[in-house]
Formats: structure tokens, C-alpha cells, sequence
């Protein structure tokens, strides 16, 4: 992140369809060559901003501003913004140069300076031994960056991307991934990118932007939206396995504060005041991640174990390098992580710890992060 | 860039595995079998063929030959000069006029009735399938007026054309009349050419319309540079098949025309005289006439075959 004044900024942007509320209120500053990722469900209304700051819909509601000019009254060609989409929708009928040309001839740009232009970009893209090929015979690989390219020959200021990645199997996946992201880097564009694939937006996102039934639920690094997740929804969503949640009663003993659910108990009172203030009920949804309830066995740091609980191994789930474990505990049914060289079988009673400094605190009324 | 996947040019030839031997035993079979299927389908145009070739004498032997015993011309020469036969076919009296106007009529009324209703069909279609045009159930609609027999519009029709239209639009006459058949055509296969087209606009994703349209395409240029060449393939389906339906109709063709609007179809039903039917001129008018739809059909087989090369990657 720069100081440098934003490159786009949304203002309370709002989109309904027939009545339905697919964008509710969104704000946001993009930074110039930042990397954000769109992340939520599908239906969230990720892909709806983006076709909204493209100019493929109209906001119901809200200013788009591209630098200094508001942009949402524009048709899309003026905007400056260049869109790649599912699949690239290239036009499969035309070789890839007429793919790279098609802008800049709807545009009106004389033959000679489209086709300098044409073949700037594809040296750059390392598409010029393959100009002449009709795009529906590329290979995938070639077929990204034509969509890239074709969007790239008008230089448009931000580039935004809706699931490019979305049909490709599982393993090419990962390489187009990594080629995008090294696409991006010697670019050096800003890049809105739509996807519904956490481990994409973690991997790939300056910052990330969760989104959940129209409403922006969190902004922040990838870093941050697993540390810190500032809504139950973000926490439930990022991270697999996902994380446990026990509904919990605000306690004081002895003049300690804990968080309660039938015979277990969470020393809190690091956070005692943030709990009291945030939820008044005293109700509280603790959140912790399988990754942080570990064997007794295996180590904690001293000062952050909590207390050690004995539970029931109800299913065993290997993986490659780890295990999935479902463990019971009263009438809990809690899943945690171990490495895949821990010996633990089902039915076994196993004593583990929870990492006092991760649990996650959400109020059960506003479904917000405490503290 | 700094580094990229490099397998983006395709290695020049590709050098074919030698065919295991019993490839070839089970291509030959496919062959045999798809042979045999062909010449169940190729039967009657070969006994067509045959016929149009015999003279009288040998049109109702039994069991039928299909080489002729001694073939003559004759019944192609009868169809454009059927004033007085000589010879093997002089029996073939008091019959029919020349074929040629209605073979002209057919050549102007089939392929202006095909291109107005495959354009017209094609257009609807694109409003229906990007706008939805008339709301869900319009295109079904639209297909429901061809559920009604023909038979049952006919007369209606006719008094339409031959009582209403004169007197609504003094000097337009559609009775009798090329441009009366070709309206007719075009309205009866509208339906068709709107339903066949809709399914391949469907298939076309419509991200790569708006991909057009995002660089500033209007939307005629769209439809015209993007979605027709894509959907040129469903086009040549939707043309010739809609060709074969107006080349070959009867009823409308029969009851709208008397005398010089008269086509093809009709044409073939006029060889009759003091000896029955006349099946040689019959059989070689059926060729003659699956002529123009055997040329159709081959202008635009490369269309047929191509068409759906992008489902490389599933919408």
C-alpha cells in the first residue's frame, strides 16, 4: 500500500435486480497497483461490483471514481477499464491478432498504429508466434494472455478480472494462478480480481475483500482476514477445516472473567473489558480453529495454554501431511489438526490443549468480532 | 515478462502411431455397415433414377429392374417439350405444360422465402435469447401456431388473398402470385427458423457479446462481427433445412397458385393423360428438382461441419 491517492474509489455503491438487494452499501479505496481479490459465495455480489465498475451494469445507487473522474455515468469504453472474463470469452472465430486489434479497430485507430500496437503487446505477452492462430486453437496458456492482451492494447488504467480461473481443472489451476500473479508483478497494474476460491484470493491479494449477501464483511491482507477475522461469517468462511464455534456464557469467578459453555471454561481477562462492553448479553461465540487445538503432548507456548481437556476421538481423517481429527467433548464435536505423524485412532480419549491467544470472540447478536 | 509457460507453440507436425492391424478390420466393418445404411436411404433415388430413364412400357414392370432395358431420354426431353412426344414416348399425350416456369418460380420463391425467414427468424431469435423479448412464454407461442394442421388456415387464407388484400390494397395481388407463396412461406416457417437459431444464440456465452461491447461495439456491430460467425454453423443448418421444407411444399403451393405461380411440387403432380400417370417425366422432374437442394446442402457443408469449436472450456 502506497500513500499515493487512491486509484478507485466506490462510494456507498448499491445494485438491486427486480426488488433484490445484490449490492447493499459498498465503499472502498483501491490502491494504484494493488492486487485486490473480490472473495465470498457465489450470489455474494463480488462479480456485480465488477461489472459495475466495468459499466456492464448501472448501480441503482453510489459514485464510481476512476483517479479523478467519476466514472459511473460513462459508457464502458470510456472508462479506462479493461475486463477479463470467465473463461476470457475470446472471440473463438478470429486469429489471435484480430482478438488483440478488435478494441482498438471498434475504436476507430488507424491500421498502421493497431497493428504496431497489436504487436507491442503480444512481444510482451509472448504471444508472436502464435498471432496468427485462431484463438479457439491456443492452448490454454496462450489463451489467458490473449484475454489478457486484448484487454491490455487500449492501456486501461485497472484491469478487472471475473474468475478467470473458474473452469480450469484442479493443478492447471495452480500454474495459470501463478502465471497471473507474475503477470501482475512485471505489469505492475492494478487488478480487481473476482473469485470464490479462498485459497486464490489468500494466495494471489494484496488485500482481500470478503463479501456476503450484498454486504462487505471485511477488507484487510490475507494475513489479517485469517488472524483477525472481523465478522463470524469471514471466520467460518477462511480457513480448512473450518473453525469451531461453541456458544459460550460470560462468567465472573472468584473475580476472574471467564467464557463458559457447561463444564468447560476460557479464562478471558485479557479481553474482559472489550466482552463486557461489546456484548452486554453476556452470550459470546467462541471461535477457534482447528490448527489450535493441539495434543498435550505436543507443545504450546507455556504462557498461552489454556487448560488441558480430555476428549473422545470420534473419526480420523488423513491427509497427505496432516490429519483431520473429529473429537467430542460433552456435546461438542470439535475438529482439529495434527501433524500426519501423530499416532490417533478413533475411540482413543486424547488430552488437548487450546491456544489461549486464538480464540476468536464474536458477538451472537451483531455476528461482529469482539475486541 | 519474466517467465512464462513456453509451451505455446505447437510442435509444427505431428507424425501419426502406425494403425494396429485390428484397426483396420474394424474400420473396413464401420464402412460395411455404414454403406449398408446408406443404400437403404439411397433406394428410392436410385429407382427415381432408374425410372426416369424407361420408357412407358417398363415403368410398372414387376419385379422392378433398376437398369433400364432400353434406356431413353425421352422423359427429360417431355418435360420442357411436352407438345407432341414422338417415339417410345409418344403415348404420353394430352398432358402437361413446360417445366421451366416452374422451375423459375420455385428457383425465386424457395431460396427469398428461406433467406426472409431465416433472417427474420434469426434476428426474433437474438431479442428472445439476449432481451427476452415477450417473456418466457412467447418463443413456445410462437411454436404453438405451427401445431394447428396447414389444412385448417388454408381456405381462410385463400379468401383472404383472393377477397381482403385486393380490396384493402388495390393493385397488390398475392393469389397466384411469387410474392403470395413467399409470404406465405415465410410466415408458416418463421417459427422453425426462430426455435433452431434460439438454441445456437443460446450457446454462445454471452461474455464474449459483452466483451465486444466493453471495447465500444455497438450492438449491430456485435451481432454482425462476434455472434453471427460463431453462430454461422447453426445458420447453414437452419437454412437448408428450412430450404427443403419451402422446395418442397404441396398444399399452399397447390391451393394459392392456378396458373403462373405454379412451382415445382405442384408441377409434379400435372403429369397425367390417357395412359395414367406419366412416372417416367415424374421421376426425372424428382431429380431435376432435388437438384437445387443437393447444391444447397453442399455450398454449405463446411458451415454444417465447423460451427461448435469453442467448447473447449464449458460455460
Amino acid at each position: 500500500m502506497t500513500d499515493a491517492p487512491p486509484i478507485i474509489r466506490l462510494r456507498h455503491l448499491r445494485k438491486e435486480f427486480d426488488g433484490t438487494i445484490a449490492v447493499a452499501d459498498l465503499t472502498l479505496d483501491v490502491a494504484e497497483g494493488e492486487f485486490i481479490c473480490f472473495l465470498g459465495p457465489s450470489g455474494c455480489g463480488k462479480t456485480t461490483t465488477l461489472r459495475m465498475i466495468a459499466g456492464l451494469e448501472r448501480p441503482t445507487a453510489g459514485e464510481i471514481w476512476l483517479r479523478e473522474r467519476r466514472i459511473d455515468p460513462l459508457p464502458p469504453q470510456q472508462r479506462g477499464v479493461g475486463f477479463v472474463f470467465q473463461n476470457y470469452a475470446l472471440f473463438w472465430h478470429m486469429s489471435a491478432y484480430d482478438n488483440l486489434a478488435f478494441g482498438l479497430r471498434v475504436r476507430g485507430v488507424s491500421p498502421a498504429e493497431v497493428d504496431a500496437r497489436v504487436r507491442e503487446v503480444a512481444e510482451s505477452l509472448e504471444l508472436t508466434p502464435v498471432l496468427r492462430q485462431r484463438a479457439s486453437r491456443l492452448d490454454l496458456s496462450a489463451m489467458q494472455r490473449v484475454a489478457l492482451g486484448r484487454t491490455l492494447v487500449v492501456q486501461p488504467q485497472v484491469l478487472l478480472l471475473d474468475e478467470p480461473l473458474n473452469n480450469f481443472r484442479p493443478g492447471l489451476r495452480e500454474v495459470m494462478r501463478g502465471e497471473l500473479k507474475r503477470m501482475q508483478l512485471s505489469l505492475g497494474r492494478t487488478m480487481v480480481y473476482v473469485t470464490h476460491d479462498q485459497e486464490e484470493a489468500m494466495t494471489m491479494g494484496d488485500r482481500v475483500l470478503v463479501m456476503h449477501e450484498g454486504r462487505v464483511e471485511q477488507v484487510a491482507t490475507p494475513r489479517e482476514i485469517y488472524r483477525r477475522p472481523a465478522t463470524l461469517f469471514v471466520a467460518g468462511f477462511i480457513g480448512r477445516p473450518a473453525m469451531n464455534f461453541i456458544e459460550t456464557q460470560y462468567q465472573v469467578e472468584d473475580g476472574r472473567a471467564f467464557l463458559r459453555h457447561d463444564a468447560l471454561r476460557w479464562e478471558i481477562e485479557t479481553r474482559r473489558e472489550a466482552v463486557e462492553r461489546q456484548a452486554p448479553s453476556g452470550r459470546v461465540i467462541v471461535g477457534i480453529r482447528p490448527e489450535d487445538i493441539r495434543p498435550a503432548v505436543l507443545a504450546v507456548p507455556e504462557g498461552r495454554r489454556g487448560e488441558t481437556l480430555p476428549v473422545q476421538v470420534d473419526l480420523v481423517q488423513p491427509l497427505a501431511r496432516r490429519k483431520i481429527v473429529d473429537v467430542k467433548v460433552l456435546d461438542l464435536v470439535l475438529k482439529m489438526v495434527v501433524p500426519g505423524t501423530f499416532r490417533v485412532d478413533a475411540g482413543q480419549t486424547l488430552d488437548v490443549v487450546m491456544d489461549r491467544g486464538a480464540l476468536h470472540l464474536f458477538d451472537p447478536q451483531t455476528l461482529r468480532a469482539i475486541g | 515478462m519474466t517467465r512464462m509457460v513456453t509451451e505455446s507453440t505447437p510442435s509444427p507436425v505431428t507424425v501419426a502411431p502406425p494403425v494396429p492391424a485390428r484397426l483396420y478390420v474394424a474400420g473396413a466393418l464401420r464402412l460395411a455397415v455404414a454403406a449398408g445404411i446408406a443404400l437403404i436411404f439411397f433406394l428410392p433415388v436410385l429407382w427415381m433414377l432408374s425410372i426416369s430413364f424407361k420408357p412407358p412400357a417398363e415403368w410398372l414392370e414387376y419385379p422392378p429392374t433398376l437398369w433400364p432395358k432400353e434406356p431413353l431420354a425421352g422423359n427429360y426431353t417431355f418435360l420442357f417439350n411436352p407438345g407432341n412426344p414422338e417415339g417410345a414416348i409418344a403415348v404420353m399425350t394430352g398432358a402437361a405444360e413446360p417445366v421451366v416456369p416452374a422451375f423459375a418460380n420455385s428457383l425465386v420463391v424457395a431460396p427469398l422465402a428461406t433467406l426472409l425467414s431465416v433472417t427474420i427468424g434469426f434476428l426474433a431469435a437474438y431479442a428472445v435469447s439476449r432481451f427476452h423479448v415477450g417473456g418466457t412464454f412467447m418463443p413456445f407461442f410462437t411454436l404453438t401456431t405451427r401445431m394447428f394442421p396447414p389444412v385448417a388456415f388454408a381456405v381462410p387464407l385463400l379468401l383472404y388473398y383472393s377477397a381482403v388484400i385486393p380490396r384493402l390494397i388495390p393493385g397488390l395481388r398475392l393469389y397466384d402470385t411469387r410474392l403470395g407463396l413467399i409470404l406465405m412461406y415465410v410466415a408458416f416457417t418463421v417459427a422453425f427458423a426462430l426455435w433452431m437459431t434460439k438454441g445456437f444464440i443460446d450457446a454462445v456465452p454471452r461474455h464474449i457479446e459483452e466483451a465486444a461491447i466493453l471495447d465500444g461495439a455497438s450492438r449491430w456491430r456485435v451481432l454482425f462481427t462476434v455472434t453471427v460467425p460463431l453462430v454461422r454453423g447453426g445458420l447453414a443448418a437452419t437454412t437448408l433445412f428450412i430450404f427443403i421444407l419451402t422446395w418442397t411444399e404441396f398444399l399452399f403451393a397447390l391451393i394459392f397458385t392456378q396458373r403462373f405461380a405454379i412451382t415445382v411440387p405442384v408441377q409434379v403432380s400435372h403429369y397425367a393423360g390417357a395412359i395414367g400417370r406419366f412416372y417416367g417425366p415424374q421421376a426425372a422432374l424428382g431429380i431435376l428438382a432435388s437438384i437445387p437442394v443437393v447444391v444447397t446442402g453442399y455450398l454449405i457443408q463446411r458451415h454444417l461441419v465447423t460451427g461448435f469449436t469453442f467448447g473447449l472450456v464449458r460455460e
